[in-house]
Protein backbone atom coordinates (compact mmCIF):
# COMPACT_ATOMS: atom_id res chain seq x y z
CA UNK A 1 0.00 0.00 0.00
CA UNK A 2 1.38 3.40 -0.98
CA UNK A 3 1.42 6.71 0.80
CA UNK A 4 1.35 9.81 -1.42
CA UNK A 5 1.84 13.47 -0.55
CA UNK A 6 0.10 16.27 -2.44
CA UNK A 7 1.72 19.66 -1.89
CA UNK A 8 -0.83 22.34 -2.74
CA UNK A 9 -4.55 21.54 -2.75
CA UNK A 10 -5.93 24.08 -5.19
CA UNK A 11 -8.12 23.11 -8.12
CA UNK A 12 -5.56 20.63 -9.50
CA UNK A 13 -4.11 19.37 -6.21
CA UNK A 14 -7.53 18.54 -4.78
CA UNK A 15 -8.35 16.50 -7.87
CA UNK A 16 -5.00 14.70 -7.73
CA UNK A 17 -5.76 13.74 -4.13
CA UNK A 18 -9.24 12.52 -5.01
CA UNK A 19 -7.97 10.46 -7.93
CA UNK A 20 -5.29 8.87 -5.75
CA UNK A 21 -7.63 8.04 -2.87
CA UNK A 22 -10.03 6.34 -5.25
CA UNK A 23 -7.24 4.05 -6.46
CA UNK A 24 -6.70 0.62 -4.99
CA UNK A 25 -3.24 0.41 -3.53
CA UNK A 26 -3.13 3.93 -2.10
CA UNK A 27 -3.59 3.85 1.65
CA UNK A 28 -3.04 7.48 2.53
CA UNK A 29 -2.80 10.90 0.92
CA UNK A 30 -0.94 13.52 2.94
CA UNK A 31 -2.08 17.08 2.18
CA UNK A 32 -0.09 20.26 2.55
CA UNK A 33 -1.11 23.78 1.68
CA UNK A 34 -0.34 27.31 2.85
CA UNK A 35 -4.05 28.03 3.40
CA UNK A 36 -5.31 26.10 6.40
CA UNK A 37 -9.01 26.68 5.71
CA UNK A 38 -8.70 25.30 2.19
CA UNK A 39 -6.67 22.39 3.54
CA UNK A 40 -9.41 21.50 6.02
CA UNK A 41 -12.17 21.83 3.43
CA UNK A 42 -10.39 19.54 0.98
CA UNK A 43 -9.46 16.97 3.66
CA UNK A 44 -13.05 16.89 4.89
CA UNK A 45 -14.39 16.38 1.38
CA UNK A 46 -11.91 13.55 0.72
CA UNK A 47 -12.81 11.71 3.90
CA UNK A 48 -10.97 8.68 5.17
CA UNK A 49 -7.42 8.33 3.93
CA UNK A 50 -6.68 12.05 3.76
CA UNK A 51 -4.29 13.40 6.39
CA UNK A 52 -3.42 17.06 6.93
CA UNK A 53 0.23 17.99 7.43
CA UNK A 54 0.79 21.53 8.68
CA UNK A 55 4.54 21.74 8.05
CA UNK A 56 6.03 24.05 5.37
CA UNK A 57 6.03 22.87 1.77
CA UNK A 58 9.71 21.93 1.80
CA UNK A 59 9.72 19.99 5.08
CA UNK A 60 10.68 16.30 4.72
CA UNK A 61 7.99 13.60 4.57
CA UNK A 62 7.85 9.85 4.87
CA UNK A 63 5.88 8.94 1.73
CA UNK A 64 6.36 6.91 -1.43
CA UNK A 65 5.87 9.74 -3.94
CA UNK A 66 5.23 13.47 -3.82
CA UNK A 67 2.99 15.45 -6.18
CA UNK A 68 3.86 19.15 -6.37
CA UNK A 69 0.70 21.13 -7.15
CA UNK A 70 1.59 24.36 -5.38
CA UNK A 71 2.07 27.85 -6.82
CA UNK A 72 4.22 28.19 -9.94
CA UNK A 73 7.77 29.23 -9.13
CA UNK A 74 7.92 27.21 -5.89
CA UNK A 75 8.49 23.69 -7.22
CA UNK A 76 12.28 23.52 -7.52
CA UNK A 77 13.17 24.28 -3.90
CA UNK A 78 10.52 21.89 -2.64
CA UNK A 79 11.65 19.20 -5.07
CA UNK A 80 15.23 19.40 -3.77
CA UNK A 81 14.05 18.34 -0.30
CA UNK A 82 12.32 15.22 -1.57
CA UNK A 83 15.10 14.46 -4.05
CA UNK A 84 17.53 14.36 -1.10
CA UNK A 85 15.20 11.77 0.46
CA UNK A 86 15.16 9.79 -2.85
CA UNK A 87 11.38 10.17 -3.14
CA UNK A 88 9.97 10.28 -6.70
CA UNK A 89 8.44 13.63 -7.60
CA UNK A 90 5.65 14.65 -9.94
CA UNK A 91 5.31 18.36 -10.71
CA UNK A 92 2.21 19.79 -12.41
CA UNK A 93 3.77 23.21 -13.02
CA UNK A 94 3.83 24.61 -16.56
CA UNK A 95 6.07 27.51 -15.53
CA UNK A 96 9.27 27.81 -17.57
CA UNK A 97 11.53 28.49 -14.58
CA UNK A 98 10.10 25.51 -12.68
CA UNK A 99 10.64 23.28 -15.71
CA UNK A 100 14.23 24.44 -16.20
CA UNK A 101 15.07 24.05 -12.51
CA UNK A 102 13.53 20.58 -12.29
CA UNK A 103 15.26 19.40 -15.47
CA UNK A 104 18.55 20.53 -13.95
CA UNK A 105 18.00 17.92 -11.22
CA UNK A 106 18.26 15.13 -13.82
CA UNK A 107 21.78 13.99 -12.98
CA UNK A 108 21.14 13.64 -9.25
CA UNK A 109 17.76 11.97 -9.86
CA UNK A 110 19.42 9.36 -12.11
CA UNK A 111 22.15 8.75 -9.52
CA UNK A 112 19.46 8.15 -6.90
CA UNK A 113 17.43 5.98 -9.25
CA UNK A 114 14.24 8.01 -8.96
CA UNK A 115 12.13 9.89 -11.48
CA UNK A 116 11.07 13.53 -11.47
CA UNK A 117 8.14 14.12 -13.79
CA UNK A 118 8.35 17.66 -15.16
CA UNK A 119 5.05 19.13 -16.34
CA UNK A 120 2.46 16.50 -15.42
CA UNK A 121 -0.65 18.50 -16.19
CA UNK A 122 -2.76 18.93 -19.28
CA UNK A 123 -0.12 20.85 -21.22
CA UNK A 124 2.63 19.98 -20.71
CA UNK A 125 1.70 16.51 -19.53
CA UNK A 126 -1.11 14.97 -21.55
CA UNK A 127 0.22 16.88 -24.56
CA UNK A 128 3.61 15.15 -24.15
CA UNK A 129 2.01 11.72 -23.96
CA UNK A 130 -0.05 12.44 -27.08
CA UNK A 131 3.06 13.65 -28.92
CA UNK A 132 4.88 10.43 -27.98
CA UNK A 133 1.89 8.35 -29.08
CA UNK A 134 1.65 10.11 -32.44
CA UNK A 135 5.42 9.91 -32.93
CA UNK A 136 5.33 6.11 -32.71
CA UNK A 137 3.93 6.03 -36.28
CA UNK A 138 6.75 8.14 -37.70
CA UNK A 139 10.24 7.15 -38.79
CA UNK A 140 11.47 10.64 -37.95
CA UNK A 141 9.63 13.46 -36.18
CA UNK A 142 10.54 16.88 -37.54
CA UNK A 143 7.98 19.19 -35.94
CA UNK A 144 5.70 19.23 -32.91
CA UNK A 145 3.18 22.01 -32.41
CA UNK A 146 1.14 22.24 -29.22
CA UNK A 147 -1.89 24.45 -28.69
CA UNK A 148 -4.05 24.68 -25.60
CA UNK A 149 -7.18 26.46 -24.50
CA UNK A 150 -8.70 26.92 -21.07
CA UNK A 151 -7.35 27.12 -17.56
CA UNK A 152 -7.82 25.18 -14.34
CA UNK A 153 -8.36 27.12 -11.14
CA UNK A 154 -7.28 30.67 -10.19
CA UNK A 155 -3.57 29.81 -9.93
CA UNK A 156 -3.63 28.37 -13.44
CA UNK A 157 -5.45 31.46 -14.72
CA UNK A 158 -2.81 33.71 -13.14
CA UNK A 159 -0.04 31.69 -14.75
CA UNK A 160 -1.83 31.87 -18.11
CA UNK A 161 -2.08 35.65 -17.72
CA UNK A 162 1.63 35.92 -16.84
CA UNK A 163 2.62 33.66 -19.71
CA UNK A 164 0.82 35.81 -22.29
CA UNK A 165 2.77 38.82 -21.08
CA UNK A 166 6.08 36.95 -20.96
CA UNK A 167 8.55 35.62 -23.52
CA UNK A 168 7.83 32.48 -25.49
CA UNK A 169 10.42 29.75 -25.93
CA UNK A 170 10.30 27.83 -29.22
CA UNK A 171 12.77 25.29 -30.60
CA UNK A 172 13.77 26.09 -34.16
CA UNK A 173 16.49 24.59 -36.33
CA UNK A 174 18.56 23.35 -33.40
CA UNK A 175 18.32 26.39 -31.18
CA UNK A 176 16.03 28.22 -28.81
CA UNK A 177 14.13 31.22 -30.15
CA UNK A 178 12.51 33.75 -27.84
CA UNK A 179 9.63 35.92 -28.97
CA UNK A 180 7.12 38.17 -27.25
CA UNK A 181 4.11 36.51 -25.72
CA UNK A 182 0.90 37.47 -27.47
CA UNK A 183 2.51 37.39 -30.91
CA UNK A 184 2.20 34.85 -33.72
CA UNK A 185 -1.56 34.52 -34.08
CA UNK A 186 -2.63 31.15 -35.46
CA UNK A 187 -6.12 29.71 -35.81
CA UNK A 188 -6.10 26.25 -34.19
CA UNK A 189 -8.85 23.64 -34.33
CA UNK A 190 -9.54 21.84 -31.07
CA UNK A 191 -11.79 18.84 -30.43
CA UNK A 192 -15.50 19.58 -30.39
CA UNK A 193 -17.23 21.47 -28.90
CA UNK A 194 -14.31 23.86 -28.41
CA UNK A 195 -13.68 24.23 -32.15
CA UNK A 196 -11.50 26.98 -33.61
CA UNK A 197 -9.61 29.38 -31.36
CA UNK A 198 -7.04 32.09 -32.06
CA UNK A 199 -3.82 31.01 -30.36
CA UNK A 200 -0.69 32.99 -29.57
CA UNK A 201 2.83 32.48 -28.33
CA UNK A 202 3.29 32.61 -24.55
CA UNK A 203 5.87 31.72 -21.90
CA UNK A 204 5.07 27.99 -21.96
CA UNK A 205 7.36 25.14 -20.95
CA UNK A 206 6.18 22.49 -23.44
CA UNK A 207 9.20 22.81 -25.73
CA UNK A 208 11.61 22.34 -22.80
CA UNK A 209 10.27 18.87 -22.04
CA UNK A 210 9.55 17.81 -25.64
CA UNK A 211 12.88 18.61 -27.31
CA UNK A 212 14.93 16.07 -25.28
CA UNK A 213 12.28 13.41 -25.95
CA UNK A 214 12.53 13.64 -29.74
CA UNK A 215 16.14 13.66 -30.94
CA UNK A 216 16.47 15.36 -34.29
CA UNK A 217 13.27 17.36 -33.99
CA UNK A 218 13.62 20.60 -35.93
CA UNK A 219 10.75 22.69 -34.58
CA UNK A 220 8.73 22.63 -31.37
CA UNK A 221 6.25 25.38 -30.62
CA UNK A 222 3.52 25.95 -28.07
CA UNK A 223 0.63 28.36 -28.18
CA UNK A 224 -2.27 29.25 -25.96
CA UNK A 225 -5.72 30.47 -26.89
CA UNK A 226 -6.46 34.05 -25.95
CA UNK A 227 -8.93 36.79 -26.70
CA UNK A 228 -7.97 40.29 -27.81
CA UNK A 229 -8.81 41.45 -24.30
CA UNK A 230 -6.42 38.85 -22.79
CA UNK A 231 -3.62 40.07 -25.01
CA UNK A 232 -4.26 43.76 -24.33
CA UNK A 233 -4.24 43.28 -20.55
CA UNK A 234 -1.51 40.61 -20.38
CA UNK A 235 1.11 43.04 -19.12
CA UNK A 236 -1.18 44.49 -16.46
CA UNK A 237 -2.13 42.85 -13.15
CA UNK A 238 -5.17 40.59 -13.42
CA UNK A 239 -8.10 42.98 -13.27
CA UNK A 240 -10.85 40.54 -12.29
CA UNK A 241 -11.00 37.22 -10.40
CA UNK A 242 -11.03 34.02 -12.43
CA UNK A 243 -13.51 31.18 -12.23
CA UNK A 244 -12.69 28.97 -9.20
CA UNK A 245 -12.96 25.76 -11.24
CA UNK A 246 -12.15 26.91 -14.77
CA UNK A 247 -14.32 26.07 -17.76
CA UNK A 248 -13.94 23.55 -20.56
CA UNK A 249 -10.51 23.34 -22.13
CA UNK A 250 -8.66 21.37 -24.77
CA UNK A 251 -5.29 20.60 -26.23
CA UNK A 252 -4.16 19.97 -29.79
CA UNK A 253 -0.93 18.18 -30.65
CA UNK A 254 0.29 18.27 -34.24
CA UNK A 255 3.22 16.04 -35.18
CA UNK A 256 4.91 16.24 -38.59
CA UNK A 257 7.63 14.09 -39.96
CA UNK A 258 8.74 11.32 -42.23
CA UNK A 259 6.77 8.10 -42.67
CA UNK A 260 8.47 5.81 -45.16
CA UNK A 261 9.23 7.85 -48.26
CA UNK A 262 6.62 10.52 -47.66
CA UNK A 263 5.94 13.37 -45.29
CA UNK A 264 2.97 13.01 -42.98
CA UNK A 265 1.03 14.87 -40.32
CA UNK A 266 -0.82 13.48 -37.34
CA UNK A 267 -3.10 15.54 -35.11
CA UNK A 268 -4.25 14.35 -31.69
CA UNK A 269 -6.19 16.19 -29.03
CA UNK A 270 -8.24 16.02 -25.88
CA UNK A 271 -11.13 18.03 -24.47
CA UNK A 272 -11.82 18.27 -20.74
CA UNK A 273 -11.78 20.70 -17.85
CA UNK A 274 -8.05 21.42 -17.48
CA UNK A 275 -8.01 20.91 -13.70
CA UNK A 276 -9.76 17.55 -14.06
CA UNK A 277 -7.43 16.34 -16.81
CA UNK A 278 -4.34 17.63 -15.01
CA UNK A 279 -5.43 15.90 -11.80
CA UNK A 280 -5.84 12.58 -13.58
CA UNK A 281 -2.52 12.87 -15.42
CA UNK A 282 -0.57 13.80 -12.28
CA UNK A 283 -2.23 11.09 -10.19
CA UNK A 284 -1.51 8.43 -12.81
CA UNK A 285 2.10 9.62 -13.19
CA UNK A 286 2.50 9.33 -9.40
CA UNK A 287 1.04 5.81 -9.36
CA UNK A 288 3.35 4.72 -12.17
CA UNK A 289 6.29 6.12 -10.18
CA UNK A 290 5.28 4.11 -7.10
CA UNK A 291 4.85 0.93 -9.17
CA UNK A 292 8.21 1.39 -10.88
CA UNK A 293 6.59 1.70 -14.32
CA UNK A 294 8.48 4.76 -15.51
CA UNK A 295 10.70 3.93 -18.45
CA UNK A 296 13.76 5.41 -16.81
CA UNK A 297 14.91 7.44 -13.84
CA UNK A 298 15.87 11.09 -13.98
CA UNK A 299 14.05 14.36 -14.58
CA UNK A 300 12.02 14.54 -17.78
CA UNK A 301 8.59 15.07 -19.24
CA UNK A 302 6.04 12.32 -19.66
CA UNK A 303 7.03 11.78 -23.30
CA UNK A 304 10.30 10.24 -22.03
CA UNK A 305 9.04 8.56 -18.87
CA UNK A 306 5.91 6.59 -19.80
CA UNK A 307 4.73 4.21 -22.52
CA UNK A 308 2.08 6.38 -24.18
CA UNK A 309 -0.43 3.71 -25.26
CA UNK A 310 -0.94 2.09 -21.83
CA UNK A 311 -0.83 5.48 -20.13
CA UNK A 312 -3.57 6.86 -22.40
CA UNK A 313 -5.61 3.69 -21.89
CA UNK A 314 -5.49 4.10 -18.13
CA UNK A 315 -6.29 7.80 -18.45
CA UNK A 316 -9.34 6.85 -20.48
CA UNK A 317 -10.44 4.62 -17.60
CA UNK A 318 -10.23 7.74 -15.42
CA UNK A 319 -12.46 9.68 -17.79
CA UNK A 320 -9.85 11.60 -19.81
CA UNK A 321 -10.27 10.69 -23.46
CA UNK A 322 -7.96 11.49 -26.32
CA UNK A 323 -9.04 11.92 -29.92
CA UNK A 324 -7.49 11.95 -33.36
CA UNK A 325 -8.30 14.42 -36.10
CA UNK A 326 -9.26 12.80 -39.38
CA UNK A 327 -9.45 14.80 -42.53
CA UNK A 328 -7.12 16.75 -44.77
CA UNK A 329 -4.45 17.05 -42.05
CA UNK A 330 -4.10 13.29 -41.67
CA UNK A 331 -2.72 12.23 -45.02
CA UNK A 332 0.61 11.47 -46.68
CA UNK A 333 2.14 14.24 -48.70
CA UNK A 334 3.67 11.84 -51.24
CA UNK B 1 -12.26 76.51 -36.66
CA UNK B 2 -15.59 75.24 -35.44
CA UNK B 3 -15.82 72.85 -38.39
CA UNK B 4 -12.33 71.60 -37.66
CA UNK B 5 -13.26 70.90 -34.04
CA UNK B 6 -16.42 69.08 -35.08
CA UNK B 7 -14.48 67.00 -37.58
CA UNK B 8 -11.89 66.06 -34.96
CA UNK B 9 -14.59 65.11 -32.45
CA UNK B 10 -16.32 62.97 -35.07
CA UNK B 11 -13.02 61.27 -35.94
CA UNK B 12 -12.29 60.66 -32.28
CA UNK B 13 -15.71 59.10 -31.68
CA UNK B 14 -15.31 56.93 -34.77
CA UNK B 15 -11.86 55.80 -33.61
CA UNK B 16 -13.21 54.93 -30.15
CA UNK B 17 -16.06 52.90 -31.62
CA UNK B 18 -13.65 51.13 -33.96
CA UNK B 19 -11.34 50.29 -31.04
CA UNK B 20 -14.21 48.85 -29.02
CA UNK B 21 -15.41 46.77 -31.97
CA UNK B 22 -11.88 45.52 -32.63
CA UNK B 23 -11.42 44.47 -29.02
CA UNK B 24 -14.84 42.87 -28.71
CA UNK B 25 -15.32 41.61 -32.26
CA UNK B 26 -15.25 37.89 -32.93
CA UNK B 27 -13.56 37.93 -36.34
CA UNK B 28 -15.60 35.08 -37.77
CA UNK B 29 -14.54 31.45 -38.29
CA UNK B 30 -13.75 29.83 -41.65
CA UNK B 31 -15.20 26.36 -42.42
CA UNK B 32 -13.08 23.26 -41.85
CA UNK B 33 -13.05 19.77 -43.31
CA UNK B 34 -12.80 16.56 -41.29
CA UNK B 35 -13.53 15.94 -37.63
CA UNK B 36 -12.40 14.22 -34.46
CA UNK B 37 -12.78 10.58 -33.41
CA UNK B 38 -11.99 9.15 -30.01
CA UNK B 39 -8.92 6.91 -29.74
CA UNK B 40 -10.00 3.28 -29.35
CA UNK B 41 -8.38 0.23 -27.74
CA UNK B 42 -6.73 -0.71 -31.03
CA UNK B 43 -5.24 2.80 -31.31
CA UNK B 44 -3.79 2.55 -27.80
CA UNK B 45 -2.43 -0.97 -27.90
Amino acid sequence: MASVAVIGVGAVGARVARQLLSTEGVSEVVLRDGQSDRLETVARSLGEGARIDVHPYAAPLDVDVVVLAGPAGSHVDVARTFLSQSIPIVSVSDNIEDARGLLDLDVEARERGISIVVGAGMSPGLSCVLAAHAAADFDQVDEIHIAKVGTGGPACAREHHRALGGTSLDWRDGGWVERSGGSGRELCWFPDPIGAQDCYRAALSDALVLVPAFPGVVRVTARVAATRRDRLTARLPMLWPSHPEGGAGAIRVEVRGQRGSSRAISVLGAMDRPAVAAGAVAALAALWAVRGQHVRSGAAGLAELVSPGPFLAQLRDRGVRAAAFYGDAERDFS
Amino acid sequence: MKMMRRALVALGIAAAIAAVLRVRGSGGVPPQGGGWRELTDSDLS
